[in-house]
């Protein structure tokens, strides 16, 4: 079965200033869709406000995923209605483990720990950082792997994966990328990466590529988006929006 | 019923070591109770305490112990208890450890406990009432790999203990402590660790006394050259909670690692101090204390790390972090440093406030219920003190955490 995802005209403040001014975006399940765009653009801000951050107003717009609009819901209910945010900065939390996490967040207990132990070797993640507190003295690399086997164990309808690639070696940028490519395919799992490097890109095969500029998406592509990106950078997409 | 100076009078007379357990009553006459206007007791519900509400008893009533004693029990190599200070039983044996009951004894530091203690009121009553010292001694070269446990009983309306836990050079060993009981009773435990050179004492002091108690603590810490002394304070119950923790790194190389930890509901008090005293090069002491208030409660933490002139390559390390849990809940935090020597390394942080806001909305996000993200993250808050307790412990302390949490009001900040 298809899953839509579908944000329109998606606008949010963030300290008093209004950084998203009219986001559009509609994908299916199964997709990759890749947010490229300059710092400052908004990429983050929309996943950030797309699963409920306390820091981010919704001053107007749409997001409905199947029908349903998310952001009359909490970030509870959003999660349960299948979308997941994979953060640029996973956060410590000092005492909670990533079993308990996950079953409280609603995964089937059964099996749990060897179902989490397989994604954990599809990323190459050291085991016992499973029985570690959630990102506590982890690695960047470590909580993105991290952050991708929760993916695995939760399955969402579509992932949004803010800057996943940052901070991330080339192995490790491989991994994720692998098992982000996987999903798409093992439960039709939509994925919406933003990012501002090329690198992600190669590993992961995008259906659409949307070039955000000032809070709005400017120019909408296939892969060779990313090419007249990386030859002319930012540049000539400022002044697209009309 | 007798005043409390009457039935004090009645237990010291009839004691074999009557005269100085006068002198220490005297001692305590003169200096009185202390008040609130006495910057250390600042933060103290004094004005309910009131010294006649309780009794002194000649001989302690022994009862059943709760499931959690009798758990904690099984995991000892050797289990001593003590009733309302008087040692009751030793179970079981370990190679190269010995209990006594001693009648009357100097402190560890080889002084006249009259005069080590004669600004500190609770201790002077605990001198002049304390049944006995129970004196628990490790032999050089001991490796004691079973856990030495002490349960302490409060069945009467006192409770005035005495131990001194020795630790021969280069043995090492695991001592639980583990206070219940003292429904409307005052409970005033001192205790003195010495830990010889290179030698390792991991000592964890678990307060589960009932929440009309009244707990006054102090424990004192000696630590020899090489030395190590991890130890956790975890205070859940009692009315008002006073643990005074002080070390001495007194050899080159000694170590410290406290790490205190509460719970307050109700209107209940916390009152944390510690002092950690390095006296001897290169000696290093870390401090984590983290605590949470909820309803009406309220906590203090006072610290002061004190180096002495000499103590070259000292490191010394204090963090205290407080969450409160009710808008109607208090914490203070007060660091103190006295530093009189300049190699040293020194550091201290500390925190009030409700809980993370951005890791309750990661769990959240994941599809963690509110309720179930603030149940975890404060839970965690506790179990990331019990991490350096032995296994089988901190199991059985996660769960009576984890019970005791399920019973509170948390409010949302």
């Amino acid at each position: 079965m298809t899953s839509t995802l579908r944000i329109e005209g998606l606008r949010v403040e963030v300290s008093g200033k209004e950084v998203l001014k009219g986001f559009d975006l509609t994908m299916d399940s199964g997709e990759v869709h890749v947010i490229m765009g300059p710092n400052g653009s908004g990429k983050s801000t929309l996943a950030h406000a797309l699963s409920g951050h306390p820091g981010y107003k919704v001053l107007g717009g749409s997001v409905l995923l199947d029908g349903v609009e998310l952001l009359s819901l909490s970030a509870t209910e959003r999660a349960r209605h299948g979308l997941l945010l994979a953060l640029q900065h996973p956060m410590e939390v000092p005492g909670v483990r990533p079993f308990d996490l996950l079953v409280a967040a609603g995964a089937d207990p059964t099996n749990l720990r060897s179902r989490m132990s397989e994604e954990a070797e599809r990323v190459e993640l050291r085991r016992d950082v499973l029985d570690r507190f959630v990102n506590v003295d982890l690695s960047g690399g470590e909580r993105k792997r991290a952050e991708m086997v929760q993916l695995g164990i939760l399955r969402p309808k579509f992932a949004v994966l803010d800057e996943i690639d940052s901070g991330l070696d080339v192995d490790a940028l491989g991994a994720v990328a692998r098992r982000l490519f996987a999903a798409t395919t093992e439960w039709n799992c939509g994925v919406l990466a933003i990012t501002h490097f090329r690198r992600l890109l190669q590993e992961l095969t995008p259906t659409k590529i949307h070039v955000v500029s000032d809070g709005r998406v400017v120019a909408t592509g296939g892969p060779e988006l990313s090419e007249i990106l990386e030859r002319d950078g930012y540049e000539p997409f400022r002044h697209l929006d009309s | 019923m007798k005043s409390f100076a009457q039935s004090a009078h009645s237990f010291i007379s009839s004691s074999p070591s009557a005269r100085e357990r006068e002198r220490a009553w005297e001692s305590f006459q003169e200096i009185g109770l202390p008040t609130t206007s006495d910057e250390v007791w600042r933060y103290a519900p004094l004005s309910e305490f009131v010294l006649d509400h309780f009794e002194v008893s000649a001989q302690p009533l022994v009862r059943e112990v709760s499931s959690f004693a009798e758990q904690l029990r099984a995991t000892g190599g050797l289990v001593i208890r003590i009733v309302d200070g008087h040692l009751a039983s030793v179970s079981g044996a370990l190679e190269g450890v010995s209990v006594a009951s001693s009648e009357s004894t100097l402190t560890l530091r080889g002084e006249n406990p009259l005069e080590r203690y004669q600004s500190d009121a609770f201790a002077l009553l605990n001198v002049a009432l304390a049944p006995a010292t129970t004196v628990v001694e490790i032999a050089e070269r001991v490796n004691v790999a079973q856990t030495i446990v002490v349960l302490y009983e409060t069945t009467g309306s006192v409770s005035f203990s005495q131990t001194q836990v020795k630790l021969g050079d280069a043995s090492s060993a695991t001592v639980v402590e583990y206070f219940e009981g003292g429904a409307e009773a005052l409970v005033v435990p001192l205790s003195e660790y010495e830990v010889g050179a290179d030698a390792s004492l991991q000592l964890i002091t678990y307060q589960r006394l009932e929440d009309s108690a009244w707990h006054v603590a102090r424990t004192t810490g000696l630590v020899r050259k090489d030395a190590r002394l991890r130890q956790a304070v975890i205070g859940m119950g009692a009315h008002y909670n006073r643990s005074r923790n002080d070390a001495e790194l007194l050899g080159t190389g000694a170590e410290n690692e406290l790490r205190t930890t509460f719970l307050g509901a109700g209107r209940q008090v916390h009152d944390f101090r510690t002092h950690q005293f390095h006296k001897a090069q290169r000696s290093r002491s870390t401090l984590l204390s983290k605590g949470a208030v909820a309803d009406e409660s309220r906590s203090v933490y006072t610290g002061l790390i004190e180096i002495e002139k000499g103590a070259k390559r000292t490191d010394a390390r204090q963090t205290n972090h407080n969450l409160l849990l009710s808008p109607h809940a208090h914490a203070d935090s007060v660091p103190n440093l006295d530093i009189r020597e300049n190699d040293v390394m020194c550091a201290h942080a500390s925190s009030v406030g409700p809980l993370d806001e951005l890791q309750r909305w990661y769990l959240e996000s994941r599809g963690v219920t509110r309720a179930d993200a603030e149940r975890l993250i404060i839970q965690g808050f506790f179990y990331e003190m019990l991490t350096t307790l032995p296994v089988e412990l901190a199991a059985l302390v996660e769960d009576d955490v984890t019970a005791a949490l399920a019973s509170l009001q948390m409010v949302a900040p």
